[in-house]
Parts: C-alpha cells; structure tokens; sequence
C-alpha cells in the first residue's frame, strides 16, 4: 500500500460504501481493446482452421484479414501494457510473479477455498488492492497467460504471418507445422481462459462486482 | 462415314509414321552433329545449339528437324538459305485458337515461352521453371506488389504456384507427389527429388519402388497407404513433394470466378483437388505414375514440417486436443457454476 495518492480511498455517503481506485485508465483501456481482439482472434481464428465447417466473416480472406488485423493489433498493446507496468509503473513482477508465501501458502489456500471454503460460504483469503491486485492463484495464471503465453503466440503469429522473408527462422525453430501447432494450442488456452475468467469476474460479492472497476476503475469494498 | 474417315486416318498414320520416325532419325544425327555442339554458338548465335540430350527427351525429337525446319536442303548450310521456322499451329491447331484470342497473343510467340528443343510435359517441370518463363515479361517483384493488393502472403504464393495454377481455364487440378530424399545427415538440409538407384536400395529384394508407398501391391494407392508412409519413421529423412497442376493445359490465362474464393484450396480436400498421383522414378530417368484415393490428400501430407497449408493440412488430433483445451475451460466454469447455484444459501449471511 505505497502508492497513497493512487490508491485514493473515497467514501460514498448514501451508502457509506468504501471504494477503491483498483483499475487505473490505462489499464481499461487496454483491457478492453484486448478483450474485443482476443474474442475477434478467437472467432476468426477457428474459421481460419475449419473453413469446410464455419463461415462467419463471408469469406476466408475476410477472416485471414480480420485475424491479421487483431492479431498486430493485440500485439502492439500488448508491447505497450508491458512497457507500462514495467517501466512506468515498475511493479509487472510484484503483481504477476508469485512471491514465497504465495508458492508456499497461497496457491493452496486460494485454491482450496475456489474449490472448497467458497461452497461453504467461507471468506476470500484474499482482498485486492492496487499493489496486489491479483489473489496467488491468478498470479500463476496471468503469468503464464501473460509473460509465457502471450509472447509466445505473439511470435509464432509473426512468424507465420511472415512465412516467406521469414523461412530462415522458421525451420530453425523446428518448422512451419511446429509453429502453427504451437499457434492452435496457445491460441486454444486463451480461449479456454476467456470462459473461465469471466465465469470467476462473476464471483464477486454480485455477480457484476467485479465486472465495474474494469468498467470505471472503483471496486466497492467489501468488509466482512 | 465418320469411322471410315477415322479408319482412313490411322492407317495413314499407322503407314505414314514409322516412315517419318526413320526419317527424322537418318537427318536428326546429322543436324545433332553440327548444331549439338557447343561451339556453334561462337560462329552465329547462341540459338544454333541444341542441348542433345535435352532434344533426345522433347516429343519434338520423334518427328525429327525437317518436319518443322521445311525449307532445309541437303546442302545446308553451304546453300545460303536460311531454314524456315516452324509454324506451330501445323501441329497445335487448337491450342493455337486458344491462345490467339488471349491478351498474350500480341506480345508473345510459342517459342517466347516454349523452347521447342527442349519442351517437356507438364508433369515433369517444376513451378520454379514455369514461373522463370512467366518472369521474363512479368517481373516478380512487381508481380508480388501487384498480388500484395489483394493476396495475402502474395510472396509466399508466387514463390510455392506456379502462375498457371490461378491464372488458367482448367475447372480442376492434379496433385503429383514425389518422393523426395534428405540430403545431407543433418536436420535441416535441403530435400531433393529421388532417384531410381536411392529408392531400390530400400526396398527388399526384387520388389518394385512402388512397394514403398502401394504396400499391398495393388498399384493404387489408398489414403491409408499415404499416411502410414508418411508416419513410418523409417522414412525420416524422406518426405512426399507435392505439384498441384491444373488438370487441363490451357492457353487462355483467364482467371475463373472461383479462384478468388481462398477456400478453392484452402479447405480439408476440396473438391477441385480429388485427382493425385505418386510419381515414382524409374530406371531410364522417367516417372511413373500410380494413381491415389480421391480425399483430402493434402492433409496427409502433414508429416512434412515446412509445408502447411492455411485451412487443409491441419491434424485431427491436435484439433481434438485444443478441443479439449476449450471444452476444459467451459467445463470449469459450467461445473463450478453448478455447485455455486446449489450451495447458494451457505453464502447468504454474507
């Protein structure tokens, strides 16, 4: 809890409801834009792979083209949200990389109570704040999604996007069937994590909770 | 009448060939003799030489020189005449039509494109050499800007089609497979076509090359057959090299509706693609082929690590697998949120 000017506790009086700055702008922003590629990448994607099967965009062109598209486009912020949190912000490995409690303790606990406590109607062990935004578990997820996944299905794009000028790097990393493969399953992992990370936007204390600091930066904050 | 006339007409030809074959073989060698070696291209020009064992392999060669160099006499080259040129059209009556009522007949002739000393058929040149050809006029870097508007990956098309694969009136396509053998021992290196001598080594005893894919001797090959080749890790230092050829040669270089629609190659076996063949070499240098299973045969062809093709060469089980990746994480959220609905009242104090 460093960063007191942004952290920026304020009090609503109707409710006496205590809200917190949790989503800077920046962020928004480009969670938004991420979430309209991701979901375009997705969709085209799959029509891309199954062209006897599914015809959404009209034409395959349409959909390469659209795929192309959100693809620079998803990779051009992501280059901007990491320079973000590392440079301006300076805290990407103290929100994303897990630290010893959370390998030791937290992971568990965290899961234990996704999967347990919460049945029972038990307490988060974990509450957000700005500095720690993230509970341990999704720690570990955005991490891989973010730091592994991420930049992994950014070059395999380019590489595949490039297969020509590009042939040399190509083979050297094991071929164009390696690299499209590798493509597919990253490609399948988001897609997969898209359901669950907005089946679990879902389990705030409403169902839309976690939904409004995406929205407009302020989470309520619940005490128990 | 009409199959009196076609009677007429093999008679004469059954007659008449045998007579203009011994004749072209009496004056080819004399014309070879001359015109086959090298240095007649000092005196007068690089046309003058005629690559012998090239000519040797040309259709061209049965009919022998005279047939198309007419006004040739016994006294040439001391009679001061020079010899008439072929007219093509003699001979390539309809594809002559063709081609005068397409935009290249204004500005190419048949041997722009076509060395009648060293022709061959379709199946037996590479893309690379069409495209040459093409090149000549159509420079390929502007060809590639030009594609680039509308083409993605235009660099990659043009460098893997020949030009004829799009811009042609055939409805259909034929895919030649090759066997091709690894070069060197290292991982990487380069692939090249193999031979008759390379390919009988790995076959047992007296059995025939073809025994390598056509395992049940059949001659035909079935899908089956294809990919249990392809996946027998006996063969990794070979692969199968695919030619997709327009099934028909045709002059006009129209470009059909469909052939701007992607999905005319880019699917799993469309419907365009069902005629393909394996080319095994035999021993005099030559190929023959063995017709394969109608299907998606590209698809097979996925053992190759630097051939895929967007939409048609995708795996089965890696589609299965990434299935299962999604269904997971739907899964996730429909069983915990399931157990979430039912166990709601725990959570209602809070």
């Amino acid at each position: 809890m460093s960063a007191h000017n942004e952290q920026a506790l304020h009090t609503e009086h109707a409710e006496h409801a205590e809200y917190i700055y949790l989503t800077p702008m920046p962020v928004r922003i480009w969670h938004w834009i991420n979430a309209l590629g991701i979901v375009t990448l997705c969709v085209t994607g799959l029509q891309i792979r199954f062209p006897e099967y599914v015809n959404i965009f009209g034409t395959y062109k349409a959909a390469i083209r659209l795929h192309n598209t959100a693809g620079i486009t998803v990779s051009i912020f992501y280059a901007i949200w990491f320079a973000y949190y590392l440079i301006v912000k300076g805290n990407l490995f103290k929100l994303y990389v897990p630290n010893t409690y959370d390998i030791k303790m937290g992971i568990f606990r965290q899961v234990l109570f996704y999967f347990y406590h919460f049945f029972k109607g038990g307490p988060s062990p974990h509450h957000a704040t700005p500095d720690d935004k993230f509970n341990p578990m999704q720690k570990v997820a955005y991490m891989g999604l973010m730091l592994v996944l991420m930049p992994l299905v950014i070059l395999t794009g380019i590489l595949i996007l490039n297969v020509a000028p590009l042939r040399e790097m190509i083979m050297l990393l094991g071929g164009l069937k390696i690299l499209v493969s590798a493509h597919f399953l990253i490609a399948c992992c988001f897609c997969a994590f898209l359901f669950v990370h907005i089946y679990l936007a879902t389990m705030g204390h409403t169902m839309l909770a976690h939904f409004k600091p995406m929205w407009d930066g302020w989470e309520e904050v619940k005490h128990h | 009448m009409t199959t009196l006339r076609s009677a007429t007409l093999v008679l004469s030809i059954l007659l008449v060939f045998p007579m203009v074959a011994l004749a072209a073989a009496a004056t080819e060698d004399g014309c070879i003799g001359c015109h086959g070696d090298k240095n007649i291209s000092g005196k007068s020009g690089s046309h003058l030489f005629i690559d012998p064992a090239q000519y040797k392999k040309t259709s061209h060669s049965v009919i022998g020189c005279t047939s198309c160099h007419e006004s040739l006499t016994s006294n040439h080259p001391n009679d001061g005449i020079r010899p008439s040129r072929a007219t093509c059209k003699e001979c390539h009556s309809p594809i002559h039509q063709e081609y005068a009522a397409s935009l290249h007949a204004n500005n190419a002739a048949c041997a722009d494109c076509h060395n009648p000393h060293t022709v061959k058929p379709p199946a037996m040149t590479s893309a690379r050499d069409m495209n040459a050809m093409c090149a000549k006029c159509h420079e390929t870097a502007k060809m590639v800007n030009v594609h680039a508007k509308w083409l993605p990956q235009a660099d990659l098309h043009i460098d893997a089609l020949p030009c004829i694969t799009c811009h042609t009136g055939s409805q259909n396509y034929v895919i030649t497979m090759y066997i091709e053998k690894r070069l060197g021992t290292k991982e990487h290196s380069d692939f090249k076509v193999a031979g008759f001598d390379e390919l009988t080594q790995l076959v047992p005893g007296d059995k025939d090359v073809k025994s390598l894919i056509d395992t049940n001797g059949d001659n035909f090959i079935s899908l089956a057959e294809l990919r249990s080749f392809n996946r027998n890790s006996k063969h990794d230092d070979m692969r199968l090299w695919g030619m997709m050829t327009p099934e028909k040669v045709t002059h006009s270089y129209q470009i059909l509706d469909n052939r701007w629609d992607c999905t005319f190659c880019h699917a799993s076996g469309p419907r365009a693609m069902q005629t393909s063949f394996v080319a095994f070499p035999e021993k005099g240098g030559t190929y023959t082929r063995v017709a394969v299973e109608k299907g998606a045969v590209l698809d097979v062809l996925y053992g190759t690590p630097d051939f895929y093709m967007m939409g048609s060469t995708r795996s089965t089980a890696l589609s299965i697998v990434g299935g299962l990746i999604v269904l997971g994480g739907m899964g996730f959220a429909g069983v915990h949120g399931t157990l979430r609905f039912l166990t709601r009242n725990n959570r209602k104090e809070h």
